[in-house]
């Protein structure tokens, strides 16, 4: 494979390839560097943030939980919040150094198809890894876990879904965002689906829990067909619509391949995915065509805040003293990582940028790396309290960054600035700042490393 | 002579200085292509208690559900037979006896949901409670009607959802000193300087440089105004405050923006809200008094309209822990010179029929208040921006 082909790939497949990793590869065969990347991602290992502390209290009888004191919860939810920002972090340190790349990536993708969220951290961090687990496997096994989770019976108030007062939440995101998309299925659909749902609860300890007493075992009547269906069911009729396969391509294509589709190619890995609905096999055929490795394909998507920060992460990493820093910078890019903006997601691409956000991306590199100062105000923070909002506003200061500057001297110490630019820039180049380039002064490859990192190109990937 | 006016004078500018003709184009548009009129939102974030903000001082309920939280009578600022001012709320009471205020009750949408987030997106965007936009109004306006970022400021450091168009986005600042060297680290410079706009594609690229051009722009254009006004008022020295002198600096000098959004956090009062109510209100009528004194100053009152909304009020029934729980429907204040109609626009809430949840019913929907405000405050098309028609009322 050639250089800028391995280049598209690790970085639509996870978050960048470093200069050392690039020369040890580049002259193997597509398919000894695909078999590589998805032998890495075989096996799933969890997020594992340590919530012994409530998990303790998971065992409390009813009584003992009906009981607690205003403060007890309210510390409880405070205990939780911290831990919150906790499993932000160690996602974010997951994705920069985890071994499962392509994994990970999924990871994150699922997360903004099947998104959720939860204050409860400890219910989150089960469905984050319910994600993972199923991130390459089978897509309709996977919609029946991610139906079964505590965390998405509460988003999706399927909780309040009982026999004889449904609650058509969960049916409607169900059919709407998962699987179909608006349009392809009909108000009917959605009540019927809904009493499929009733019943469907979970334990206190996250344990899926299905209430006969509370379920509809009545008839239903879904795209034409009729029976006493349970939830399982209708997520077996939805994927016998090829709509489904399509729904979900279209989002892949537009994830991993390229943000306008090719209706020819969406046709291909539908056709395919349809067959077995195996997302391993999906992924593999894109990054197995010739098709992915066009020239329109490589260098055309806007990197998320995430793959942002993670992309500068494994060129040169860092760590946060202050882990409330790294997320006050996803905050100021648009995107907090576990906090989705709604239930339809982030809708990515170009509504990532706009005039603020994308001067932060541009100084973000020299913020992380440099020491560069950064107005450190939080907005009118809408769940925090008038104490934190009116005495924690810090004007201007810098992050509390410790970087890691020697993985970098290690792996590029036999490199030359053209690497360094080839390896960090994989979009085309503006003449003009490529012009502009050319004439640098350079002393340091690390501050060429900023300044490479600060141009809109680097946006790219 | 002012940098604009050189740009535009000499012959030499665009060789002289290699500013690309696309920033130059920019520079020249026409300047007052969108009137004078000028559009303030506020928003109260966290859920404020209108309840206790304009409160029913003669309602048996209003007593009975807050034994603990209700102000007292005579605590009470009064200015009608039923309602009166919370008492931190001098300042905001003189607007009122000016005739500067106009409190609509009672503003909501249907099926209102009680998440900020959620419903700030509402409020925001405009969308029904069932449906999600990535667009909020004022980016419409913009997206609309603007041709640059700086049409619509939000003095804050990041973008909310209200300002974002599809095309084009607002700007967000609250130092333009700030913004300005941040656009211009001499690296940047360097990037924008070569920059030859034939080089810009429609393409994901293009779009990037097309907007780090106009942030540079717009940064540009706002510091260079704004500095030529400094405020004489003395504001409250608090983040408010000093949001609303950079609002009032940045529309005393003439800074071409048509839209602005304010946020004030903190009103998120689950538990002990009776101190942290207080200070807030306090906060927040001292300020905009102060705000309003200076515009007048300047003569720009007259073309300034002010919005102050929550994203939704909260449960008329005090909880377990001396705060109250988020509500529905709540009070909206619109401040301005010339208004049809001053003091009370409508009747006061009506705290014995509520809903399911113990929440008060919605009267006006916040749509026609943002229609109502497009078409005869902005005087645009309020359809175009709004998705649909609304009904229209008469305040403005």
């Amino acid at each position: 494979m050639d250089k800028k082909e391995i280049q598209h790939l690790y970085w639509r497949a996870g978050f960048g390839i470093g200069f050392e990793d690039l020369n040890k590869i580049k002259k193997k065969s597509r398919k000894t560097i695909l078999k590589k990347l998805f032998s890495a991602s075989e096996k799933s290992k969890d997020l594992a943030v340590d919530l012994s502390e409530y998990e303790k209290s998971l065992t409390d009888s009813f009584k003992k939980v009906k009981n607690k004191t205003t403060d007890q919860r309210r510390k409880e939810q405070k205990y939780l919040r911290e831990k919150g920002i906790e499993l932000n972090q160690a996602w974010i340190q997951k994705m920069a150094t985890s071994e499962a790349l392509l994994r990970e990536k999924m990871t994150l993708f699922w997360a903004n198809v099947f998104v959720c969220a939860d204050n409860n951290t400890w219910s989150i961090q089960n469905y984050n890894n319910t994600l993972r687990k199923h991130a390459l496997g089978n897509f309709g096994q996977f919609v029946k876990a991610i139906s079964h989770e505590a965390s998405m019976i509460r988003y999706l108030n399927n909780k309040q879904n009982k026999k004889g007062k449904p609650n058509e939440n969960f049916a409607r995101e169900l059919m709407e965002l998962f699987t179909l998309g608006a349009g392809n299925y009909t108000e009917n659909d959605i009540k019927e689906s809904a009493r499929a749902f009733t019943g469907w609860n979970s334990k206190r300890n996250g344990e899926f829990i299905f209430s006969r007493k509370q379920h509809d075992f009545g008839n239903k009547t879904f795209f034409g067909k009729t029976g006493k269906f349970d939830g399982n069911d209708i997520i077996d009729i939805i994927l016998e619509q090829k709509q489904c396969a399509k729904f979900i391509c279209t989002k892949v294509y537009k994830y991993f391949v390229n943000p306008v589709i090719d209706e020819e190619n969406l046709a291909e890995i539908t056709d395919l995915f349809y067959k077995d609905y195996d997302i391993k096999k999906l992924m593999f055929h894109i990054f197995n065509s010739d098709w992915f490795y066009d020239e329109n394909n490589i260098g055309v998507k806007i990197k998320s805040p995430i793959e942002l920060l993670v992309g500068i992460h494994k060129v040169v990493p860092f760590k946060f003293k202050n882990y409330k820093q790294q997320v006050y910078l996803q905050k100021m890019m648009g995107q907090i990582l576990l906090k989705p903006v709604n239930v339809a997601g982030w809708k990515g691409g170009k509504s990532w940028i706009d005039s603020n956000t994308l001067m932060f991306r541009l100084k973000l590199p020299s913020m992380l790396l440099n020491n560069a100062q950064i107005s450190l105000i939080e907005k009118g923070d809408i769940e925090g309290t008038f104490e934190e909002f009116y005495q924690k506003r810090k004007g201007k200061g810098y992050l509390k960054v410790t970087v890691d500057w020697d993985h970098f001297e290690k792996n590029y110490s036999k490199s030359e600035e053209k690497d360094l630019k080839s390896t960090l820039l994989i979009s085309k180049i503006d003449v003009d700042t490529d012009a502009m380039l050319a004439n640098l002064q350079i002393d340091k490859l690390k501050d060429y490393c900023i300044q490479l990192m600060s141009i809109p190109e680097y946006q790219l990937c | 002579m002012e940098r604009r006016e050189f740009l535009k004078n000499s012959a030499l500018a665009s060789s002289a200085f290699m500013v690309p003709s696309f920033v130059k184009a920019f520079e020249n548009v026409a300047k007052k292509s969108l009137g004078f009129k000028k559009l303030v939102i506020v928003q109260l974030a966290g859920g404020n208690d209108g309840l206790n903000t304009i409160i029913p001082y003669r309602n048996d309920i209003y007593y009975k559900e807050r034994p603990r939280l209700a102000i007292k009578k005579e605590d009470v600022l009064k200015i009608s037979d039923d309602l009166g001012f919370h008492k931190n709320l001098g300042p905001l009471k003189n607007l009122y006896d000016q005739g500067y205020l106009s409190i609509i009750n009672n503003v909501g949408y249907p099926n209102p949901n009680r998440s900020h987030f959620r419903s700030t997106d509402i409020w925001h965007t405009a969308s029904n409670a069932d449906e999600y936009l990535s667009t909020g109004w004022l980016g419409r306006y913009i997206d609309t009607y603007g041709k640059f970022p700086y049409t619509g400021i939000e003095v804050d450091d990041s973008l909310s959802l209200i300002m974002k168009g599809e095309k084009m986005n607002g700007i967000a600042t609250q130092n333009a000193k700030t913004l300005f060297y941040t656009t211009n680290t001499p690296f940047f410079k360097k990037v924008l300087k070569t920059q030859e706009d034939e080089h810009l594609s429609e393409h994901n690229l293009g779009y990037l440089y097309k907007t780090m051009i106009e942030a540079n722009s717009s940064a540009t254009h706002i510091y260079n105004k704004s500095k030529t006004f400094k405020s004489s008022i003395s504001y409250p020295s608090n983040a408010f405050g000093k949001q609303l002198k950079t609002t009032a600096e940045f529309i005393n000098s003439n800074v071409e923006s048509k839209v602005y959004y304010v946020t004030m956090g903190g009103f998120d009062t689950h538990y002990a809200q009776e101190g942290r109510q207080d200070k807030l209100l306090d906060i927040y009528s001292k300020s905009m008094e102060m705000f309003v004194k200076d515009l007048e100053q300047n003569d720009t009152f007259k073309d300034t309209l002010i919005v102050t909304f929550s994203e939704f009020g909260r449960r008329v029934k005090q909880n377990g822990s001396q705060g109250t729980d988020h509500g529905t429907a709540n009070n909206l204040f619109i401040i301005g010179k010339n208004l049809k109609k001053q003091g009370f626009y409508n009747e006061q809430p009506n705290l014995a029929d509520l809903d399911k949840n113990g929440d008060l019913k919605y009267k006006v929907d916040f749509r026609d208040i943002y229609a109502t405000v497009l078409e005869n405050w902005m005087e645009v098309d309020d359809e175009k921006i709004l998705n649909k028609s609304f009904g229209k009322m008469d305040f403005i």
